[in-house]
C-alpha cells in the first residue's frame, strides 16, 4: 500500500538506445495502473526498474515517498508476477510460495497460515506438494501470483502475467485478478501489450511508444479521447478507421468531405471545434468501425464495394473500400439486419455507409495530435 | 572481381557457386585484416582519450574539492577516514603504506635492474679469510626480469587505487553536498555478498590467472627479445640480457649455410602442423558423425551397448591408451607380431622409425591412431545434435523425394556445421597444439636428419607445440627460441581465428536454424 | 494390380532396410572390437608371468599376478597416491573457481565484462606449455617441486582454471534470468540466489565439472613431468609409468606398466560410467554452445 512517484525516468542501454524517455507518472496509492504498447515501447523496462531489476539511467523512483534508485530489489518491498512465472523448478508450490516469507525469517507457523490462505483464494490447496513441472500452464499462474501475494508488500508488479494462457483461461484470469485486487487492496503496476487486457483492468492506463508516454487516462478517457493517432489505432478492436480529408468552416458550421460527400460537424464535436477555434484544412479523421453504420444511397452516403465479410456471432465486421481504394472496416451489430440484407452482404456487393459528426475524431496530419486536445 | 546481385548468384550454376563464395571469402582476408587493425588502432585511441579523461577528472577533482580531498592526494584514505568511512580509508591506507614499503626495499631495484637484467655475473672472486677463489654468485637475471615485471604490476595496480581513491573523494563529496548519507563500512560489506557480488566472485579466480597465467605468459614474451638458455640461466652459468630482435630474426631469416636455416626447418614443422590440424580435425569430424548416424538409425538394435563401449574409452586415461597403443606398433610389438604369425610380411614394420618419404607411415599411423581416440567424443556431440534436429526437416524432405544422401547433404550435414562451427574452429586450434597425442605416440619420432642440427632434435611427426617442449628440454635449452617459437604459434592461431571465426554461419546468423 | 505394385515397393523398402541394418551391426561389431582391442590386450598382458618384455602374441602361456604383487613395491603406490590426492583436491578446489567464475560471466553485467571475456579468449591462445618454464622456476623458489610436487601441481592446476569456465557459463545461460529476478524481488541477496536458486538447479554441470577435473590429472604428462623433475617421489602415475617404457627400460617393465595401467584405469572407469550421463550432457551442451 503505497504511491510509487516516477519523475523524468530515463533509461539509456549500454549500445547508446534510449528504452525509456523522461517517464513522468504518479501512481496513486491502490490504484491499478496499466502499462501498455506495442513490444519494444520500453513498459517492461520501466515496469522493471520499478523494480530494480534494471538501473536507472536518470530521474528518481519514488515509493511511498522515499527515494529507491539505489536500493536493491530486496529492500523494495514489492512483489512481482513475471510473464513466463519463474517458479523455482526445484521445489514445491508450498515451497515457492514460503520462499520470500522464509528469506525475512518468518516463523514457520505463520508461514504456514499464510501460505495455505493464499492457496486457499487461489484454488491451489490441492497441489501445495506438487512441483511447478507437474502443473499447467494456469495454475503455474496461480501459484506465480501467490508467491507474490503472501508478501503483503507495498506494490504489485504484474509483467505481461497473462501472455502465457491460452486464450480462454486467458479471459478466466484477468476476471480473476479483478478479484483478487479488491482482496488485496494495494497499488498495481500491470503491463500488457493487449489493450483489452488495459481496458479491463486499469484505473488508469499509460499509453507508450518507443519510450514515451502517449496518454495518460482513465479507459474511458483513451477510449473517447484519444491524444493522438497512435493512441486512436492502439486502442479500440478492430482499429479505428482512419483517413485523410478536408475539414470547412462554412457559416459557423464545420464540415468533412470525406470520399466525396460531405458531413456536418454538428452537436458537442462541432461546439468543441468552435471553441478551440480549430482552423480549416487538411486532417486525419478517425472513426471507430462500431460508429460507421450502413446506409440506404443518398447524398450524404459513401459507396464502398465489400471485400470481406467477417461473421463475428454477435456482429458483423465489413471489411469494405471506396472508390479511392482506401479501407475501412465497418462493425455492425447482427440483429440489427435482416435476413435480406446479411444474404446481400457478400464479397464485391456495393454497400453504402456514413458516420455521424458526434463520433468523429480529428488529427492534425502533421503532428498526428488530436486537434481538441 | 565482378561482385553478382542476389539474382545473378541465384543463377550461377553449382560450381559457380562455390567458386565465387571461395574467392569472396580470401578477397575479404585483406579487409579483415585491415578492420583487425583499425579496432586495435582504435582501441589505443580510446585508450589515450579515457586516460586524458582520467587526468582532467583528476585535476578538476583536486581544484573543487575541499582539504579532506587535496590531502587525500597525498595520503590515500585520508577522505574516505574523515567522512566515516573507515573500512575503506583503512584499506586505501594500508594499500598505500605497503606499497611504500615494497618499493623502498624490494621494488625499487628490480626496477632499476630491469634495464640490464643484471650488471655482476657469477664469478671468483678472493676471499680473504680463506685465502682462496671462491665462486660467487650475484646477480640474477631471471628474478629481475620476474619480480621487475610483478613490480611493474604493483605500480599499475597502484595507480588504479590511486585513481579510486581520487574518485572516491569526489563521489563522496557530491553525495553529502545532495544531503544523502554516506556508504558506511556494513553496508561495504553487505553489497559485497548483494549487488557487488561478482567482485567477490571473480576475486580468486582472476587472481590466479594472472599470477599463473598472465604473468608468466608476459615474462616468456619478454623472454623472446633475450637471450635466455641453458648457458646464460641468468644466475649460475651466466647472466642473460636484452637481445633485441635478434631471435625472431635467428628463427625467420638466419641463414647458416648448408641448408641450416631455422626457418626452413620452422616452416617444415608449421607446414606439418597445419596438415596434422586438418586431417585430425575433420577425420575425427566425419567419421565420428558417421558413427553416430550408425548407432542412431531406426531399426539398430542395443544402441545403448554402442555408445557404451564407445564412451567407456574415453574413461581410460590417454596416457595409458596412447602409450600402449604407441607400444603396439613397435617394432617387437603385438601388430608386427600379429602380421608376422599371418604370414602377411616376412619382416617387421618399422612403423615409428621408417623416415621414407618423410616418416609418411609414422604421419598416416598418428592420424589413424587420433581417429581411434577422438571419435568417441565426436560420437557424443554428433548424437546430441543429430536427436536435436527437428524431425519435420527430413519429413518435409522425404515428402520432397529426397533420397538418403539427398537428405545427410542437405540437412543433417548443414545443421551438423551450423551448430558446431565454433567447436571445430577450437577443437582446429587445440589439434595444432595437441601435445599428448604426438608426444606418447612418437616422441616426435621418426628422427629428420636434415633437421636434426636445429635445436631439440626435430622428428618427422613433431608439431609446433612438441618441438618447442623438446627445446627446452632439450641440452642447450635454448629458451628464448622456445619462446619466440611459442610467439608465432600464437600468431598462426590467432590469425586462423580471428580469419574464420566471424565467418562462421552461427557467429553471423544467429537465428537461422532456431 | 495396382495394389500388388505397391506392396512390392514396400516389400522393397523393407529388404534394402533390412540388409543396410545388418551392415550396420556388422560394421559395429567391428568397431566396437577395434575400440576394445587394446584395453583387452592391457589387461592380457598384465597377467602375463613368462616375460616381462614385449612379445609378439596377446595371450600369456603362463598367468598369474606377480605384475600386480610386483607393482606395489615399486613406487607406484606413492605416485598413486600423489595423483589420488592431487585429482581429489584440485576436483574440489576447480570446481569452486569454475561455477564462481561461469556463474558470474553468464549472469552478471558488469562493465569489464565483454573486455575479460575477450582478453582470456586471447590468452587462451597462448601455447600453456612456454609457462612451464617460468612456473617451474618460481615453484622451485617456493619449494614446491620434485618431492613437494603435488601441492605445486595441484596451485598450478587450480589457479589457471577459471579460464574453462565455457562449458558451465552455457549451461547458467540456459537457466533462465527471469528466476534469479524472481528470488531477487523475494527478497534474496545475490548470494542467496546462487545458493538457493542456481546451484540446486546446476547440479548436473557441477558433476560434469567435478568429473572432469578429478579425471583430468590422470592423464597429465607435461606439467607433472616438468614440476616432479625425475624426483620419483613428486611423480604422478603418467609420469612414472612412462619412464617404464623408454628403450632401456621396456623390457623389464612392461608387463609391470599393463598391470599398472589397469589399477589406473578402474577406479576412473567405474566413476566415470556412474557419471556417465552428467559427462555426456555437459560434453554435447559444450559443443552446441561453443
Amino acid at each position: 500500500m503505497a504511491s510509487v512517484k516516477l519523475t523524468k525516468v530515463k533509461k539509456i542501454y549500454d549500445n547508446n538506445v534510449v528504452a525509456v524517455h523522461d517517464f513522468d507518472l504518479e501512481i496513486r496509492d491502490k490504484e491499478f495502473v496499466v502499462f501498455v504498447g506495442p513490444s519494444g515501447c520500453g513498459k517492461s523496462t520501466t515496469l522493471r526498474m520499478i523494480a530494480g531489476l534494471e538501473e536507472i539511467s536518470e530521474g528518481t523512483i519514488e515509493i511511498d515517498g522515499e527515494v529507491v534508485n539505489d536500493l536493491q530489489p530486496k529492500d523494495r518491498n514489492i512483489a512481482m508476477v513475471f510473464q513466463n512465472y519463474a517458479l523455482y523448478p526445484h521445489m514445491s508450490v508450498y515451497d515457492n510460495i514460503a520462499f520470500s516469507l522464509r528469506l525475512q525469517k518468518v516463523p514457520e507457523d505463520e508461514i504456514y497460515a499464510r501460505v495455505t490462505n493464499a492457496a486457499e483464494i487461489l484454488g491451489i490447496t490441492d497441489y501445495l506438494l506438487r512441483k511447478p513441472r507437474a502443473l499447467s500452464g494456469g495454475q503455474r499462474q496461480r501459484v506465480a501470483i501467490g508467491r507474490a501475494m503472501v508478501r503483503n508488500s507495498k506494490v504489485f508488479l504484474m509483467d505481461e502475467p497473462l501472455s502465457n494462457l491460452d486464450a480462454k483461461l486467458r479471459n478466466q484470469m484477468r476476471a480473476e485478478i479483478i478479484l483478487l485486487r479488491q482482496k488485496l487492496d494495494t497499488t498495481f503496476v500491470y503491463v500488457t501489450h493487449d489493450q483489452t487486457e488495459a481496458m479491463t483492468l486499469g484505473d488508469r492506463i499509460v499509453i507508450m511508444k518507443d519510450g514515451y508516454i502517449q496518454q495518460v487516462g482513465t479507459p474511458t478517457e483513451v477510449f473517447e479521447m484519444p491524444k493522438n493517432l497512435f493512441v486512436a489505432g492502439f486502442i479500440g478492436a478492430p482499429q479505428m478507421n482512419m483517413f485523410e480529408t478536408d475539414l470547412t468552416l462554412e457559416n459557423g458550421v464545420y464540415y468533412v468531405k470525406p470520399f466525396g460527400v460531405k458531413l456536418p460537424v454538428d452537436g458537442e464535436k462541432g461546439a468543441a471545434l468552435a471553441a478551440k477555434n480549430a482552423r480549416p484544412g487538411h486532417v486525419t479523421l478517425g472513426v471507430r468501425p462500431e460508429h460507421v453504420v450502413l446506409a440506404e444511397p443518398g447524398e450524404n452516403a459513401i459507396a464502398c464495394t465489400l471485400e470481406v465479410n467477417e461473421m463475428m456471432g454477435s456482429e458483423l465486421h465489413l471489411h469494405v473500400y471506396t472508390e479511392d481504394e482506401t479501407r475501412l472496416v465497418v462493425r455492425v451489430p447482427t440483429i440489427r439486419l435482416d435476413e435480406q440484407t446479411r444474404k446481400c452482404l457478400v464479397a464485391g456487393a456495393k454497400v453504402y455507409i456514413t458516420f455521424e459528426g458526434k463520433v468523429m475524431h480529428f488529427f492534425d496530419p502533421e503532428t498526428t495530435e488530436n486537434l481538441l486536445n | 572481381m565482378k561482385r553478382y546481385s542476389d539474382l545473378e548468384f541465384l543463377q550461377l550454376s553449382k560450381w559457380q557457386k562455390f567458386r565465387y563464395r571461395l574467392l569472396c571469402f580470401f578477397l575479404s582476408i585483406p579487409t579483415a585484416l585491415k578492420n583487425f587493425f583499425l579496432g586495435i588502432g582504435r582501441f589505443f585511441k580510446n585508450a589515450v582519450l579515457a586516460i586524458g579523461r582520467e587526468f582532467k577528472d583528476v585535476a578538476v577533482t583536486f581544484k573543487e574539492g575541499d582539504g579532506k580531498t587535496k590531502l587525500s592526494y597525498l595520503i590515500m584514505g585520508w577522505g574516505c577516514l574523515r567522512r566515516g568511512q573507515i573500512l575503506r580509508g583503512l584499506m586505501f591506507l594500508l594499500f598505500e603504506i605497503v606499497f611504500i614499503i615494497y618499493m623502498i626495499f624490494s621494488g625499487g631495484y628490480w626496477i632499476s635492474m630491469l634495464p640490464s637484467l643484471g650488471k655482476v655475473g657469477p664469478g671468483e672472486t678472493y676471499d680473504a679469510v680463506l685465502d682462496t677463489y671462491v665462486y660467487q654468485y650475484n646477480d640474477n637475471s631471471f628474478k629481475i626480469l620476474l619480480y621487475g615485471v610483478l613490480t611493474i604490476f604493483f605500480i599499475i595496480a597502484f595507480l588504479y587505487t590511486w585513481r579510486l581513491n581520487v574518485k572516491q573523494n569526489r563521489i563522496a563529496e557530491q553525495i553529502l553536498k545532495s544531503g544523502k548519507r554516506l556508504k558506511s563500512g556494513k553496508d561495504d560489506l553487505r553489497s559485497l555478498v548483494d549487488d557487488q557480488f561478482h567482485k567477490t566472485l571473480l576475486a580468486l579466480p582472476l587472481t590466479g590467472i594472472l599470477i599463473f597465467t598472465v604473468l608468466p605468459i608476459v615474462f616468456m614474451i619478454l623472454v623472446a627479445f633475450t637471450n635466455y638458455d641453458g648457458s646464460h640461466d641468468g644466475f649460475i652459468n651466466g647472466l642473460f640480457t636484452w637481445q633485441g630482435l635478434e631471435n625472431f630474426r635467428t628463427l625467420l631469416v638466419w641463414n647458416g649455410g648448408g641448408g641450416r636455416s631455422y626457418a626452413a626447418t620452422f616452416g617444415e614443422i608449421l607446414t606439418w602442423t597445419l596438415i596434422w590440424a586438418v586431417f585430425a580435425t575433420f577425420t575425427n569430424y566425419f567419421l565420428g558423425m558417421f558413427v553416430a548416424m550408425m548407432i542412431n538409425k531406426k531399426g539398430v538394435r542395443v544402441k545403448k551397448l554402442w555408445r557404451t563401449i564407445l564412451v567407456m574409452t574415453i574413461a581410460i586415461p590417454q596416457f595409458i591408451s596412447l602409450l600402449y597403443v604407441s607400444k603396439m606398433f613397435a617394432k617387437n610389438g603385438i601388430v608386427n607380431g600379429l602380421l608376422l604369425d599371418l604370414g602377411w610380411i616376412n619382416q617387421a614394420i618399422d612403423f615409428w622409425g621408417s623416415t621414407a618419404n618423410n616418416g609418411l607411415l609414422a604421419r598416416v599411423l598418428v592420424i589413424v591412431i587420433n581417429i581411434w581416440i577422438g571419435i568417441p567424443y565426436l560420437m557424443l556431440i554428433a548424437t546430441g545434435i543429430l536427436m536435436n534436429i527437428p524431425a519435420d526437416l527430413y519429413e518435409s524432405a522425404k515428402i520432397d523425394g529426397a533420397s538418403g544422401w539427398k537428405q545427410y547433404t542437405k540437412i543433417t550435414l548443414p545443421y551438423m556445421l551450423f551448430i558446431t562451427g565454433p567447436y571445430l574452429l577450437t577443437q582446429f586450434t587445440s589439434n595444432m597444439n595437441n601435445f599428448n597425442v604426438i608426444y606418447l605416440l612418437t616422441g616426435g619420432a621418426p628422427t629428420n636428419a636434415a633437421a636434426s642440427w636445429a635445436s631439440g632434435n626435430v622428428g618427422y611427426t613433431d608439431l609446433l607445440i612438441t618441438w618447442l617442449f623438446k627445446i627446452t628440454t632439450g641440452e642447450d635449452a635454448k629458451y628464448y627460441l622456445a619462446s619466440v617459437v611459442g610467439i608465432m604459434v600464437f600468431v598462426v592461431v590467432a590469425l586462423i581465428t580471428l580469419l574464420v571465426y566471424n565467418r562462421l554461419p552461427s557467429v553471423k546468423n544467429e537465428e537461422d536454424f532456431q | 494390380m495396382k495394389e500388388k505394385k505397391t506392396m512390392k515397393r514396400h516389400m522393397g523398402l523393407r529388404a534394402t532396410n533390412a540388409i543396410s541394418n545388418s551392415v550396420i551391426h556388422v560394421l559395429l561389431v567391428i568397431i566396437s572390437i577395434i575400440w576394445l582391442i587394446p584395453f583387452v590386450c592391457i589387461v592380457l598382458q598384465s597377467f602375463r608371468m613368462e616375460l616381462t618384455g614385449q612379445v609378439g602374441y596377446v595371450i600369456p602361456k603362463q598367468w598369474g599376478f606377480g605384475n600386480y604383487i610386483s607393482l606395489f613395491k615399486t613406487d607406484f603406490t606413492r605416485w598413486y597416491i600423489n595423483t589420488f590426492i592431487i585429482a581429489l583436491v584440485n576436483a574440489a578446489l576447480q570446481t569452486v573457481i569454475v561455477l564462481c567464475m561461469s556463474y558470474t560471466l553468464s549472469r552478471f553485467r558488469f562493465k569489464m565484462r565483454g573486455a575479460l571475456m575477450r582478453f582470456m579468449m586471447i590468452l587462451g591462445l597462448f601455447p600453456g606449455m612456454l609457462t612451464m618454464i617460468i612456473l617451474y622456476r618460481v615453484l622451485k623458489d617456493l619449494g614446491l617441486t620434485e618431492s613437494n610436487a603435488v601441492p605445486g601441481l595441484i596451485l598450478v592446476y587450480v589457479a589457471s582454471s577459471g579460464m574453462g569456465y565455457y562449458v558451465s557459463k552455457g549451461f547458467f545461460d540456459t537457466i533462465p534470468k527471469s528466476l534469479d529476478e524472481a528470488a531477487r524481488v523475494d527478497g534474496a541477496t545475490r548470494m542467496q540466489v546462487l545458493f538457493k536458486i542456481i546451484l540446486p538447479l546446476a547440479k548436473p554441470i557441477v558433476i560434469y565439472t567435478i568429473l572432469t577435473a578429478f579425471m583430468a590429472p590422470w592423464g597429465d604428462y607435461v606439467f607433472a613431468r616438468y614440476i616432479s623433475f625425475n624426483n620419483p617421489v613428486g611423480m604422478n602415475v603418467a609420469v612414472g609409468m612412462y619412464n617404464w617404457l623408454t628403450i632401456d627400460q621396456i623390457n623389464k617393465n612392461y608387463t609391470m606398466f599393463c598391470a599398472g595401467g589397469v589399477v589406473v584405469a578402474i577406479p576412473v572407469t567405474i566413476l566415470f560410467m556412474c557419471l556417465q550421463r552428467y559427462y555426456v550432457e555437459g560434453v554435447t551442451g559444450g559443443a552446441v554452445k561453443g
